[in-house]
């Protein structure tokens, strides 16, 4: 399996829609993959948690460890697979249903724990999975046939929330630009703590009116921003239509002491590069 | 000989505190003692109290006629007077007017005195947990106050304390326990303190995440990373985990869940105990998956099954709930047995960094990538079944149920959990054989034939409908008619139970 082309491939036949974004992330993810294995990183010391959406079958092409989480909880299952041990480098992978609406309390509080993990949340404004219901990102006046009066409710803003919930890495990029999204990955999983990266896609299927943005949007020049500029930025896109500009890039990166380098046991895992499982008691 | 000492206040005056001192300063006497620990919800104010048993021979409950009341206020003696026996005593705050905080200590004084004790050994304890130079002037000043009533002699009795909830911390440390995640919750919180307490001299690492839910699916991860890994919950908490449970059954990796009961529905009553979540220890979580359920009775107990339950779960990468309750996790208990031999908890399975491992919450192939094959579906859940027949294989080497009391007896008590205390000392020289039940699921077989050798059987459980009866006739297909279940919050005292119990065998 380990053959270039098929690298971190599995065997498992892909399901998702055909012209669906999930296929370019699952490539952004497969190089970003590779070429941190070429600057060195352990490809064993890989793992993810995946949440339940259409998002989350990446899980299953991906071949890398983890689990396959409940829905809305990938976020403290990877927290859990971090603490048990350290060394692994972790990737989340999960939907804005499955993060803003059922996960929401783990999001939050994961900006706050600040673990050393990236969470990627693949965002299309919809619960594709279960047919196309809105979530907490999808714009007011979307019907499905669960709201067919149309949803009432304005968008969340996941990248203001972030910043505000003390993320110590925000980034957004574009599910259709592989080379954009491969580097901002990486960037993330380098960063020290925990890095949170939106992923915009259309869904083929579900709630199109939201779709075909990539016009709107412009790439953020690399600079170190203060938190301030970065939630003023995180403000130019209001996730209700496609008007207004659309920032890709990394909003904010300002490292500060995670989750393992604050408990006292799990620096000494680090030390000794072994996870509970491996440590003589 | 035996005596009941009953030690009230208010939440903040050091009631439970003292009580502490008191178990302790009578242990280093010889004396077996029981420390029952009853509170409201408030963090000032109420009526909290204590009942602290004493006896030369083992004992695991209170009584419910006092031999000396200790009142730190007014409402103690309001309220506990008509508990008081005929000759009993009343050792009052107001004497002590001025001592302020230290008036538990002064009363703890006059107490030890009226037993007939040296105030050296108080001393020393008072010392050792009190840090305040005049504690130890105002139990001397209590002492002085008295004369000594029931004349004891120290004895050559080698006891120590521990409360449910030690016992439990214990039982994970001598597993070698590397993660514990708990939310707050009374009465799971006492464990999560101990283990939270030495967690860097015992490397291990105690975690408080946002919420339960949180709670087990972190506990899920860092043991699919090969930590030993426990969550700590009560009812509420529980049912929020059972998602997790749940998953726990898709992708078996070994989890231990301790679930500590108060009486429910709902918030319920925080600080009381109830036997009323066994149900929910069997079947919470979607799905048919294979579980162990074990409920110890006392401390003891509790270290020897929380080790079964790390020691099975690792084995058969299966989930093991530990149930207990209030009653037994923060009441006192002397211990005096040896150790047993602690089963090895050795993570053998392959974990992430040692190569590509993938578990699902998908029904899921040998590679652990999600299948909807029937064929794999079928197997699976086949598979499922075929584990809980090793587990039962497994268990059977365990002490699964325990008998106590008149061997020959047909007159059967059955009960679990924190019952056992009570019904151990109500049977004491009557006509009785108590049959514990430790593991609910998988269950012994020869609970049935116990029942079937019987010509009374008599159900006893801190609960409204008797479940682990109704569990018994699921099983044996026997129905236990004679039931003695008590729902208050309150948990049995052993005289009133004996009472209750030789009643149930004239009707
Ligand atoms: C507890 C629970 N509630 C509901 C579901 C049903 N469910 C499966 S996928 C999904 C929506 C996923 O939406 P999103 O996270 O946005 O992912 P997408 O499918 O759009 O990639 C829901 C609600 C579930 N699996 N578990």
């Amino acid at each position: 399996m380990d053959k270039p082309g098929v690298q971190f491939r599995t065997n498992q036949k892909i399901t998702w829609c055909p012209g669906c974004p999930d296929h370019i992330i699952l490539e952004s993810a497969r190089r970003t993959l590779i070429s941190l294995v070429e600057q060195g990183y352990n490809k064993n010391n890989f793992a993810m948690a995946a949440g339940i959406g259409c998002h989350g079958k990446i899980f299953d092409y991906l071949n890398i460890s983890g689990i396959y989480a409940l829905h809305g909880r990938a976020i403290p299952t990877a927290i859990g697979m971090k603490m048990g041990n350290p060394n692994l480098e972790l990737l989340v992978f999960a939907g804005d249903g499955d993060t803003y609406a059922e996960g929401m309390a783990h999001f939050i509080h994961a900006c706050r724990f600040n673990p050393d993990l990236t969470l990627f949340v693949n965002d299309n404004q919809s619960f594709s999975l279960t047919t196309g219901q809105a979530t907490p990102t999808s714009q007011p006046g979307f019907k499905s046939n669960l709201e067919p009066l149309g949803n009432f409710n304005s968008p969340l803003n996941p990248i203001h929330l972030a910043l505000s919930a003390g993320a110590s890495f925000v980034a957004r990029c574009n599910a259709n630009d592989i080379e954009h999204t491969r580097m901002v990955m990486e960037a993330a999983i380098k960063h020290k703590g925990f890095s949170f990266v939106e992923i915009l896609q259309d869904c083929v299927v579900f709630n199109l009116y939201v779709n075909n943005k990539d016009r709107l949007m412009y790439k953020l020049p690399e600079a170190k921003r203060t938190l301030k500029k970065a939630l003023a930025l995180s403000q130019e896109y209001d996730y209700i239509n496609n008007k207004g500009k659309i920032p890709l890039g990394i909003f904010y990166a300002q490292p500060r002491p995670s989750l393992d380098e604050e408990w006292p046991q799990l620096v000494n895992l680090k030390n000794k590069k072994v996870g509970w499982g491996g440590l003589k008691k | 000989m035996r005596l009941n000492i009953l030690i009230g206040g208010k939440a903040g005056q050091g009631i439970n505190k003292v009580s502490g001192i008191i178990a302790e300063t009578l242990v280093k006497n010889g004396y077996y003692i029981f420390n029952y620990r009853d509170y409201p919800s408030i963090i000032r104010g109420g009526n909290n109290f204590n009942i602290v048993s004493i006896s030369d021979r083992p004992i695991a409950s209170h009584e419910s006629a006092i031999d000396v009341v200790i009142a730190l206020d007014e409402d103690t003696i309001k309220i506990h007077k008509s508990s008081l026996k005929k000759d009993g005593l009343i050792l009052a705050y107001k004497d002590f007017s001025g001592l302020g905080l230290n008036t538990n200590v002064a009363l703890a004084g006059s107490l030890i005195k009226v037993l007939g004790f040296d105030n050296k050994v108080l001393a020393s304890v008072v010392k050792a947990k009190i840090k305040n130079k005049l504690s130890v002037d105002a139990l001397t000043e209590g002492y002085n106050k008295q004369t000594s009533k029931f004349n004891l002699k120290v004895l050559n009795n080698q006891i120590s304390i521990l409360s449910g909830s030690s016992a439990i911390a214990k039982g994970a440390i001598n597993s070698k326990i590397d993660m514990y995640f708990a939310y707050p919750m009374t009465p799971a919180t006492g464990v999560s303190e101990m283990l939270a307490k030495d967690q860097l001299k015992n490397n291990c690492l105690v975690f408080q995440p946002e919420g339960e839910i949180s709670a087990i699916n972190m506990a899920l991860g860092a043991s699919f990373s090969g930590a030993r890994t426990m969550v700590g919950t009560s009812g509420g908490g529980y049912d929020l985990m059972s998602e997790g449970l749940s998953l726990q059954g898709m992708s078996q990796i070994p989890l231990v869940v301790y679930l500590a009961s108060r009486p429910g529905p709902a918030t319920g009553l925080p600080t009381y105990s109830m036997q009323g979540d066994l149900e929910i220890a069997l079947r919470s979580g979607h799905g048919e998956f294979p579980r162990i359920v074990v409920a110890p009775g006392d401390p003891d107990e509790a270290m020897e099954k929380v080790n079964e339950a790390f020691y099975l779960s690792e084995k058969f990468g299966a989930l093991s709930i530990l149930l207990s309750d209030k009653h037994l996790a923060e009441s006192e208990f002397s211990l005096f047995s040896k150790n047993k031999k602690t089963l090895p908890v050795v993570v053998k399975r392959l974990i992430p960094g040692q190569g590509v491992v993938k578990v699902s919450g998908y029904e899921s192939d040998a590679d652990g990538l999600a299948t909807e094959d029937p064929k794999i579906a079928i197997k699976n859940a086949d598979n499922r079944l075929k584990k809980y027949q090793a587990i039962k294989k497994e268990c059977q080497k365990l002490e699964m149920i325990k008998i106590y009391g008149k061997a020959d007896s047909k007159n059967l008590v059955i009960g679990w959990g924190s019952t056992k205390g009570a019904i151990v000392d109500a049977i004491d020289g009557e006509d009785f054989k108590f049959l514990q039940v430790l593991y609910m699921m998988p269950m012994s077989n020869q609970i049935k034939s116990e029942i079937l050798a019987a010509k009374n059987v008599i159900l006893v459980e801190t609960n409204l409908t008797g479940q682990l009866g109704r569990l018994i006739r699921e099983k044996t297909g026997l129905k236990i008619e004679k039931r003695i279940l008590k729902y208050d919050g309150r948990p049995f005292k052993s005289d009133e139970l004996k009472q209750e119990l030789l009643n149930k065998l004239k009707s």
